[in-house]
């Protein structure tokens, strides 16, 4: 029963968060949210700037090359009052983010939760993706069974 | 799981579902968005009559103030530090009932401007988005979206002058006190000219000469006569609420069958001056992005050609000290543009 709460709880505060997010001022329509994935790599720049910030990554692919990956993340004013700044990411740091990856398949997604490299962990997040406490939660589950993708996750329990 | 555990889960889940829609609702109902639900609801207070226009408007309560307060630097009314918007009405009068759910309003915008809001309001409705915002251009939020672009807000009064700020762009109004409209300029521009007056501790402006703008992207648009008229003032409700309320009437023949009145309100935001913030200018190449059919986008990623990099380098790289970005001195790819 408490679990039960917990997860009403936890997914009334993203359900909230959410919602508030969606008024930022600019279309989310491009990101999937139907999808999350979880990707690692190192920051090559955190654009901390308003109306909306981009974290980009360097992704080491199986083959050994190399991709830049883009996330968008919410305003200044809002990472503000969570905690986040312009120098919590800084270049060169080993950075895990959760996405939602673009529809048309490039390398970029809107930005969920991120956990920094000190295992802390933080919501960029704006209205492309899920970073809310819950998802966290949820993510940390996952990523003990070694799933980066929600889709999995959701095969793995069928 | 037994019976009794059953009832408890389910009372628990009607009861969360409630709560989850009534929170939805009070979020998305006009006097939720951007920033409402703070103090007591927001009630528009009308004109004591109807105007034909705005000047006709700003000139009644002109007369009605006496020709208004002569304030002096120190007993002009202070608004420092930083505000954050508190709500609005304004989707109340085009949207019935408020909130993405209703439908618009008919009879209160023009025929071209309620079929063009129709559109708007259908892509809204249908894809979760409207497909192209003016901001995403670059463009300024301008009047009288500047009223309610969440983010942060300054209001400096001085006895000739009041300057309002807008952390988005950013982008000032300047309010001449006791002076009347000129247009030396011989256009019409982004926040146009405004004149005012106080009222004891009322600022009553008249805004005029405005570019066509919109609300906000899911709201109407606005013609190139839209026109305002604004009463500002600090209010102050129990348990220490306080609330700069602004009641607008908006004036526009091409837009409007009748003049619209709505209120507008900010609350102070403390906890931005507590996390350090202060305003800055925008870059606004990080939100272009218009959205088409089945996801494409004009969203442009490091390397793409037409990607514009807001901390990138000046167009003299070869200068020592041209990037943008001197603290972390990053670089990110960026296609040649063709000749």
């Amino acid at each position: 029963m408490k679990t039960s709460l917990r997860m009403l709880a936890g997914s009334l505060v993203a359900f909230l968060l959410t919602t508030s997010a969606v008024m930022a001022h600019h279309s989310f329509a491009m990101f999937d949210k139907s999808i999350e994935k979880v990707i690692t790599g190192t920051v090559a720049r955190w654009q901390f700037n308003a109306p909306h910030s981009w974290l980009y990554l360097n992704v080491k692919n199986a083959d050994g090359t190399q991709t830049l990956w883009s996330f968008e993340g919410s305003a200044p004013q809002s990472l503000l009052t969570r905690g986040i700044t312009g120098a919590t990411f800084e270049p060169g740091a080993t950075v895990t983010v959760s996405y939602c990856p673009m529809k048309d398949g490039r390398p970029a997604g809107g930005l969920g939760w991120a956990k920094l490299a000190n295992g802390t962990f933080v919501n960029p997040a704006d209205g492309g993706c899920d970073g809310s406490p819950n998802a966290i939660e949820k993510w940390k589950g996952w990523m003990a069974k070694g799933i980066t993708s929600s889709a999995d996750a959701t095969k793995a329990v069928k | 799981m037994n019976l009794d555990r059953s009832i408890r889960l389910g009372a628990v889940v009607a009861v969360s579902l409630c709560a989850l829609t009534s929170a939805r609702l009070t979020l998305v109902a006009q006097p939720g968005v951007f920033g409402g639900g703070y103090g007591p609801p927001l009630a528009v207070v009308p004109p004591p009559k109807a105007f034909a226009t705005s000047e006709e408007h700003y000139k009644f309560l002109l007369t009605s103030a006496k020709g208004g307060t002569k304030h002096t630097i120190t007993s002009v009314p202070r608004w420092d530090g930083l505000w954050v918007t508190a709500g609005n009405t304004h989707m109340n009068s085009f949207i019935d009932p408020p909130g993405f759910a209703g439908k618009v309003r008919e009879g209160v915008l023009t025929p071209p401007y309620e079929k063009a809001y129709r559109e708007r309001w259908r892509q809204q409705q249908e894809l979760g988005e409207v497909q192209y915002d003016r901001l995403t251009h670059c463009e300024p939020p301008g009047y009288p979206r500047w009223l309610l672009e969440p983010y942060s807000h300054e209001f400096v009064n001085l006895p000739q002058e009041s300057y309002l700020i807008n952390d988005f762009g950013p982008g000032i109004r300047r309010i001449y006190i006791g002076q009347e409209h000129k247009n030396v300029f011989g256009t019409h521009s982004w926040y146009g000219d405004t004149i005012g007056f106080w009222d004891g501790d009322k600022l009553i402006t008249n805004t005029k000469y405005l570019l066509p703008a919109d609300f906000t992207r899911w709201s109407p648009m606005t013609s190139n006569q839209f026109e305002s008229v604004e009463t500002w003032q600090l209010k102050k409700y129990p348990s220490d609420v306080e609330r700069l309320e602004v009641q607008v009437t908006f004036y526009d023949r091409h837009a409007f069958v009748k003049p619209v009145n709505a209120v507008y309100a900010f609350r102070r935001g403390k906890e931005l001056e507590a996390a350090g913030h202060r305003v800055q200018h925008w870059e606004c190449e990080t939100s272009n992005n218009d959205v088409f059919d089945k996801g494409t986008t004009t969203s442009r990623l490091p390397g793409e050609a037409g990607f514009k990099d807001a901390r990138g380098t000046t167009l003299f790289p070869e200068l020592p000290g041209q990037s943008r970005d001197p603290i972390y001195n990053t670089t990110l790819p960026s296609a040649k543009e063709s000749k």
